[in-house]
């Protein structure tokens, strides 16, 4: 046991660090052809480190690992442990298949910009495994600015003025999230004297009655809202669909799959349940957020062009089922989070990857300019249609059962009404589908498009083999869901 | 064979033989004419094997009380072998008719599919079972109008739908006899006194099944399928089975489901609509200038005496009511027959067209005059003595009903002189059409002299079918009466006679007028005021089918407007409404950044904001 957990720790936190040092040891030509090959071996090494770390947890029947690696601060006052659990393994797991199908898109996409792209991904499957298994905040806050400074970059990868533009935004923006946090965090250590997650929750159990609750009220606050930003949660969400639209393909596959989520609604999950669950109107406020965000991304979508940036306006929606999950503050909206999480990761990196093969096809991104493809491109044709119909969350699909998780546990919890308009939201998604679908796929074939041909080699396993996980993952959900019960985690 | 085997053959083996007609290809005419002939001759000796026999057959089915029981008793036994006589005869004509052309394989699928409902609906003891064969001859009843063409289509639809809608009420009927009576077996059914909700489950029931036999308001598409479908369909169900059927059930729910009682509403209501189909349909037979649509028209006139007959609820007027069934059933089929045989031989029913064929055809032309002189009720033939038992039963509920079944006789009688003299005698209009007619063939002959005979032989010895069927059914409700032999009231059968005389003078009076046998009712037909009620019928304004589908046009439209009306609020009010809050939405998306940052802050202050107000 402790050999393979050994491995599958140090594989998490150290071999994209490795990968970048020898890359960029060999002559650069050479690091080029390696590129993506060893990235794609290091993200099916990390899931099969996720899975290993997940069979560890199930052998000893414990809830939470604690490991470190290289060095050792268990002593010292300021942090170092670090652990993973349930919910950090599903994340990890995302993590190295999102990467996975993003260098799959990369293979086709990015030119000869191959050992760029190579090691700035790597940089962010650093910053997200980190953020994934962290125990105390200032180490949250090192690994989100890892995974944001390396995302700036890679949107801006082909210097285009597009490119540069969605990269500047973000950069502002995630400059006034790290202001936000970095002020939260000096209010909270100035009360705490500590910013681990379980010394903060404590203090903030009962913050009324410490020295300067206003500070920490104030770090509260400042820390939603800054982490809100990363997220993209309505109403901080102006810098995502200008940020995922303008990303070269695979950085978008990447940003919309898995960035903003574990940069984002991961850490908004992990500090409501371990920083600051005792607090007791986190939960009304994220369920506003949760519900503004399902409305609000949903019928934004209804009016757009650009099949990027309707999937970022859907990411938003559904980002906002997420935060509503968690907002219930019960097991099974927990779980509802966590499986709409990675049902996300898969839907989400699907149709971006339909979007990488649409763009490269057919030359465009405006679904005006697209129409009757459904024969050209029967592949990437099915694919979509699992993919939105999981989004829409039609049964038997994968997303069918995460949103009824989380919609069982907001009626449970007793907010009917968000209840409701989180189902009515669905319908606004099954809209945009619909939109898209008639204006991509159906209709008589646009002039111009006779030559179009069906995407091939990467970008085709890449949607396959998602769109494998999403059938396969809703038919066999029961399965999931008795497994997780007989462990007691329902 | 026992007799078990034999209930459950009658209802399989005619159905597997029409599959086997389907199968067969469309040459082999032969083949599928002896298959068809061979089923009905079984069929026939099967039900004379029953004659006399008290049968049940039980297999559990469909639960809830729904079990698949067969019942031979004297009253089904009589039916069964009345229809298996008919389906022979008719069988026999049919297979000669239409040799050559090109539906006679559908024509015999259907028609004995036909014949395994029926035998399966007259044989049935539950309720369901019953339905379930009765709503069978309604796909076979579609088939069969629908055969000859698609441009049958429209008749087609029309019988389906008044008949589907006689089922219906039949349906409803059903189940709330079944409800009151607590079960669906026919022969546990003690009578229900008709009172309260009964009622209206006594009067869906009877109208169903006297929609079934044609009577009005279900009587709009027999005279369009006389001219649409082929003749021995007419032959077949509206004239003989679907009578048999009708009345059948009725009389079963005057006597076994319901307690009717003479004079009382329901029975009040059965005679007026009996009274009214007697005297509206005549008086549309009257004025038809077409052989088979004046007959078509008789056949619902008739089924009027029927229903009044049972419905006066008195011992005298059921056994005149089945007596008339049967005795209609074979002078009717007969009249159809030398319709069919007219028909074939000189290529139009058209009766401005025909004329003297009675030298030409002179065994038709007898069998003609014999079944005429039935329907009219002329002594000794079969129809004089049901009818003198119909009136007799009239005239004890009320004086109004047996007016209206005596204006019946003396129009039936007009109009018959007015068919033989237009039809068999006088000149003939137009000589290409008539002058190189010959006799029908044998197998379309023996039809029609086989059912001719019957009517003499029902007339003149009328204690055979009264001893042996009919007085049996009632059994002690007869209290002793025989009505057998020449009817009891003199007076009666006085006025009936000189009704008869009056329809001759008439008939004379108005060949006098116009100088052909054609024109002999036209002084009637051109009456004042009834010439103008006679032009709206013919134009359809009384046709309860067209009245139905105005009202059905009505419906539609408004349907259709409410669902503009929905259709509006979901394909463009809702749309404008949320494409405009997504536009608007978008517009703010417009990559401002000062703007992003300034949305931040704003949600940054709701937090705030829900916070201090939580706390």
């Amino acid at each position: 046991m402790p050999t393979s957990l050994q491995f599958a720790t140090a594989t998490i936190m150290g071999l994209p660090f490795l990968a970048i040092l020898i890359l960029n040891l060999v002559n650069r030509k050479t690091g080029n052809q390696l590129a993506l090959g060893v990235g794609i071996i290091v993200a099916v090494i990390q899931m099969i480190s996720a899975i290993i770390c997940a069979g560890l947890l199930w052998a000893n029947q414990k809830d939470f690992i604690d490991f470190s690696i290289f060095w050792n601060m268990t002593d010292s006052a300021f942090a170092g442990r670090l652990s993973i659990d349930f919910f950090s393994i599903v994340v990890l797991f995302c993590i190295g298949m999102v990467s996975f199908i993003s260098f799959l898109t990369a293979k086709q996409t990015v030119g000869d910009k191959k050992l760029n792209f190579t090691n700035l991904l790597m940089v962010i499957m650093l910053g997200m495994n980190g953020i994934a298994v962290v125990t105390d905040l200032f180490s949250l806050y090192v690994f989100l600015e890892i995974t944001g400074i390396a995302s700036f970059v890679l949107i801006a990868l082909f210097k285009d003025p597009e490119g540069l533009e969605g990269a500047f935004k973000y950069l502002i923006m995630s400059a006034i999230a790290s202001a936000f946090l970095l002020i939260s965090m000096a209010c909270i250590f100035m009360n705490v004297g500590s910013l681990v997650y379980s010394d903060v929750a404590a203090a903030m159990l009962n913050w009324q009655a410490a020295d300067q609750p206003l500070f920490l009220m104030a770090a509260f606050i400042f820390f939603i809202a800054g982490i809100c930003i990363k997220a993209g949660v309505a109403p901080f969400h102006g810098w995502l669909p200008d940020a995922y639209q303008s990303a070269p393909a695979p950085v978008s596959v990447l940003l919309g799959g898995i960035v903003t989520k574990v940069a984002g609604v991961y850490a908004i999950i992990r500090i409501t349940s371990d920083v600051f669950s005792g607090v007791a109107t986190i939960n009304m406020i994220l369920m506003i957020l949760g519900t503004i965000s399902i409305v609000f991304g949903a019928v934004a979508t209804l009016s757009q062009k650009d099949f990027k940036r309707i999937l970022a306006y859907s990411s938003i929606s559904q980002i906002g089922y997420i935060v509503l999950g968690i907002s219930t503050g019960s097991p099974i909206g927990f779980l509802g989070a966590v499986l709409h999480f990675f049902n996300h990761a898969t839907f989400k990196t699907t149709l971006f990857v339909n979007s990488a093969s649409l763009e490269k096809q057919v030359g465009t991104r405006d679904i005006n300019e697209m129409g009757g493809l459904e024969g050209k491109m029967p592949l990437t044709n099915v694919s979509t249609i699992l993919a939105f119909l999981s989004t829409s969350g039609i049964p038997p699909l994968a997303g069918f059962w995460s949103k009824l998780l989380i919609i069982i546990a907001v009626w449970q919890a007793g907010a009917h009404f968000v209840a409701g308009t989180a189902v009515f939201a669905s319908v606004f998604t099954l809209a945009y589908f619909l939109f898209v679908m008639r204006h991509v796929f159906y209709g008589p074939l646009k002039e111009g498009l006779e030559d179009v041909k069906e995407t091939k080699g990467s970008l085709a396993l890449a949607t396959v083999l998602l769109s494998i996980v999403t059938v396969g993952f809703g038919v066999l959900f029961p399965f999931v869901l008795r497994f997780l019960q007989a462990q007691g985690m329902l | 064979m026992s007799g078990l085997q034999i209930l459950l053959t009658m209802i399989i083996l005619p159905a597997i033989a029409a599959l086997l007609i389907l199968i067969i290809p469309k040459k082999a005419f032969a083949v599928k004419s002896t298959i068809l002939l061979l089923i009905v001759l079984v069929n026939l000796i099967a039900a004379i094997s029953l004659w006399g026999k008290e049968l049940t057959f039980l297999m559990p089915w469909g639960g809830f009380g729904i079990d698949f029981a067969l019942r031979v008793y004297h009253f089904s036994s009589f039916i069964v072998a009345a229809a298996a006589g008919f389906a022979f005869l008719v069988g026999l004509y049919a297979v000669a008719f239409l040799r050559g052309k090109p539906f006679a394989g559908k024509f015999f699928f259907y028609y004995l599919v036909t014949l395994a409902m029926v035998n399966g609906a007259v044989l049935a003891n539950n309720l369901v079972v019953m339905l379930f064969f009765w709503e069978g001859l309604l796909v076979t009843l579609f088939g069969m109008v629908m055969v000859s063409g698609r441009e049958k289509f429209p008749t087609a639809v029309k019988a389906l739908t008044l008949s589907g809608f006689a089922d219906l009420l039949l349906m409803v009927g059903i189940g709330i006899t079944a409800w009151q009576a607590g079960t669906f077996a026919m022969d546990s059914i003690t009578p229900i006194p008709v009172n309260g909700i009964s009622v209206l489950g006594f009067v869906c029931f009877a109208l169903g099944a006297m929609g079934k036999a044609g009577s009005m308001p279900f009587h709009s598409w027999i005279p369009d399928a006389a001219i649409d479908a082929p003749l021995p369909f007419m032959a077949f169900l509206p004239a003989a089975l679907e009578k048999l059927l009708g009345i059948y059930l009725l009389a079963r729910i005057c006597l076994n489901f319901y307690d009717l009682q003479p004079g009382s509403g329901v029975s009040i209501f059965l005679m007026t609509i009996g009274s009214i189909t007697i005297v509206l349909a005549v008086a549309m037979a009257l004025i038809q200038k077409n052989y088979k649509r004046l007959l078509s028209y008789h056949a619902i006139s008739q089924v009027g005496y029927m229903v009044l007959g049972i419905g006066t609820g008195l011992p005298v007027g059921i056994v005149g009511g089945l007596f008339h069934m049967i005795n209609h059933a074979m002078y009717k089929s007969c009249l159809f027959l030398t319709g069919g045989a007219v028909e074939k031989q000189t290529g139009t029913a058209d009766l401005k067209k025909l004329g003297g064929l009675g030298k030409y055809m002179p065994i038709t032309t007898i069998c003609f005059l014999i079944a005429a002189a039935s329907i009219s009720g002329v002594p000794p033939f079969n129809g004089f003595f049901s009818k003198e038992l119909v009136f007799d039963a009239a005239i004890e509920s009320g004086m109004i009903f047996y007016i209206a079944a005596v204006v019946g006789a003396f129009l039936t009688a007009a109009s018959f002189l007015k068919l033989g003299h237009a039809a068999f005698f006088g000149k003939s209009r137009d000589e290409e059409t008539t002058k190189n007619t010959k006799e029908a063939p044998l197998a379309m002959l023996i039809p029609m002299i086989v059912i001719a005979a019957g009517c003499v032989l029902f007339g003149v010895y009328n204690a055979l079918p009264l001893h042996t069927f009919i007085q049996p059914i009632l059994g002690h409700a007869l209290e002793g009466e025989d009505f057998a032999g020449w009817p009891h009231t003199a007076t009666l059968v006085i006025i009936s006679v000189i009704v008869l005389v009056l329809s001759i003078a008439n008939h004379a009076y108005g060949v006098k007028k116009t100088g052909n046998g054609l024109g002999s009712v036209d002084h009637i037909h051109y009456a004042p005021v009834l010439s103008n009620i006679y032009n709206g019928a013919e134009k359809h304004y009384f046709d309860p089918f067209d009245l139905l589908m105005w009202v059905v046009k009505g419906f539609a439209w408004l349907a259709f407007g409410i669902d503009r009306a929905i259709d509006w609020i979901y394909n463009v009010f809702c749309v404008f409404i949320v494409s405009s809050i997504s536009r608007g939405l978008k517009e703010m998306n417009d990559g401002s950044q000062s703007r992003y940052i300034v949305w931040s802050f704003t949600g940054l202050a709701v937090i705030l904001f829900v916070f201090i107000a939580l706390v």
